[in-house]
């Protein structure tokens, strides 16, 4: 007779079992759009950026790079590598690069703009769906052409945008 | 999925162990009884309540034994559920109607001419039914638009279907004439499924939530009425048995 009490108490350990209701984080979820930096002249050489702001078109702030930074500062990077979201209820998003956005004698701002398709996909009770993207562009249709361009070349490495663990897109300046 | 994988197997184990262990109890020597041989039949109140109470839950479970031998008895659920899940990533509503067989084994020695029973058993569950996704919402991360991730679909998914295997935990009790109340617990197992596209099942009818790890757990309290067909004697063979084992 005990071991039915016991039978019953393990389930009503497991009606509580709901681990599952929480997305965890390490779940692969809506990815951002991955670009590494490159030297312009040694094309295999990473180079770090000079306080790099990014705005999206339509927004007012940039996107935070770093969250224990000042109200200025964490807006700002200076490593070779950025995540940019795409917005998932169009299929293009616009961005303003400003390179040296600290100083008003050597800031330049080039636009790019990345088109693309997207895909709903289920992930799981707790996270629901993510949208996963393709790019569109071409290599010679991404950067907007200015005066004085500081990206020289670019280059789309991975048009499917279906994780972060891939670099999708390489900038050379 | 925690270690429900573990505890399916452990309790496989215990229900075996459980079984033999009842046979050692002791029972004095009682002239030769009768006991009476019918098919019962019942309704699930816990689902039927729930239907009152819960906005977003219509079921209806009816169920029924037949006593084999003595300890045996074929046993069957058969129901209907109507349920919308509002979880925070998605909302849906599953339809259909399912099927359970199986045994019961009584485990309970009645003293006189007392007709309870604390049983274990197992069940096949199949389970027909259908999903419809009303809402859904995107998980993003890292927000910076300033966007809607709510998509509202609306997307039925017909002809889904689930076959399972329950582990049955459960007591009936003789209220009077022949009338029984009971109730069990279900730990569940599922064999297969027909998924839907680009979805899952997370709620089978008859079967409950899905959990990761292919494992439910289910619940009935059931009221039935006994209808007796015939009385046989207890054999001497199983009591001669029985007094071997003392």
């Amino acid at each position: 007779m005990k071991k039915i009490y016991l039978l019953i108490a393990i389930g009503f350990a497991f009606s509580s079992c709901e681990k599952d209701d929480v997305c965890d984080a390490n779940t692969p979820t809506t990815p951002r759009l991955i670009i590494e930096f490159y030297d312009s002249v040694n094309n295999s050489d990473l180079k770090n950026l000079t306080n790099l702001k990014v705005i999206a078109e339509g927004m007012d702030e940039g996107i935070i790079f770093n969250e224990s930074g000042t109200e200025i500062t964490k807006y700002l990077t200076s490593q070779n590598k950025i995540s940019l979201p795409l917005r998932i209820t169009e299929n293009v998003t616009k961005y303003r690069l400003i390179l040296n956005s600290n100083v008003p004698s050597t800031i330049n701002e080039d636009i790019i703009e990345l088109s693309y398709d997207k895909e709903e996909v289920f992930v799981s009770r707790a996270c629901g769906y993510k949208t996963i993207f393709g790019l569109t562009n071409t290599n010679l249709n991404i950067v907007a052409v200015d005066s004085n361009n500081w990206i020289d070349d670019i280059d789309i490495i991975e048009p499917n945008i279906t994780s972060e663990n891939d670099v999708h897109i390489k900038i050379y300046f | 999925m925690c270690i429900s994988k573990y505890i399916f197997s452990i309790s496989f184990v215990l229900l075996t162990v459980l079984g033999q262990a009842q046979e050692v109890k002791k029972k004095d020597s009682i002239p030769p009884k009768k006991e009476r041989y019918g098919v019962r039949f019942g309704l699930d109140l816990f689902k039927l309540t729930r239907s009152f109470y819960e906005k977003d839950y219509r079921g209806l479970e009816a169920v029924g034994d037949y006593r084999l031998t003595r300890k045996h008895y074929l046993a069957a659920e058969i129901g209907n559920e109507n349920k919308t899940v509002d979880d925070d990533q998605v909302n849906f509503t599953t339809k259909g109607t399912y099927f359970k067989v199986g045994f019961d084994y009584n485990t309970y020695q009645n003293w006189l001419d007392m007709e309870n029973m604390i049983y274990v058993g197992m069940r096949y569950g199949v389970s027909s039914f259908s999903q419809t996704l009303n809402s859904y919402t995107i998980y993003n991360p890292n927000p910076y638009f300033n966007e809607s991730l709510l998509v509202t679909p609306g997307d039925k998914f017909n002809g889904l279907s689930a076959q399972w295997i329950e582990v049955v935990v459960g007591m009936k009790a003789k209220i009077f004439n022949n009338i029984y109340a009971g109730f069990s617990f279900r730990m569940n197992r599922l064999v297969s499924q027909k998924i839907p596209n680009n979805f899952d099942n997370l709620y089978i009818p008859g079967y409950n939530r899905t959990y990761n790890g292919n494992f439910g757990v289910g619940f009935n309290y059931t009221i039935s009425y006994f209808i007796p067909l015939y009385k046989a004697t207890v054999k001497v063979k199983e009591k001669a048995v029985e007094k071997k084992k003392k």
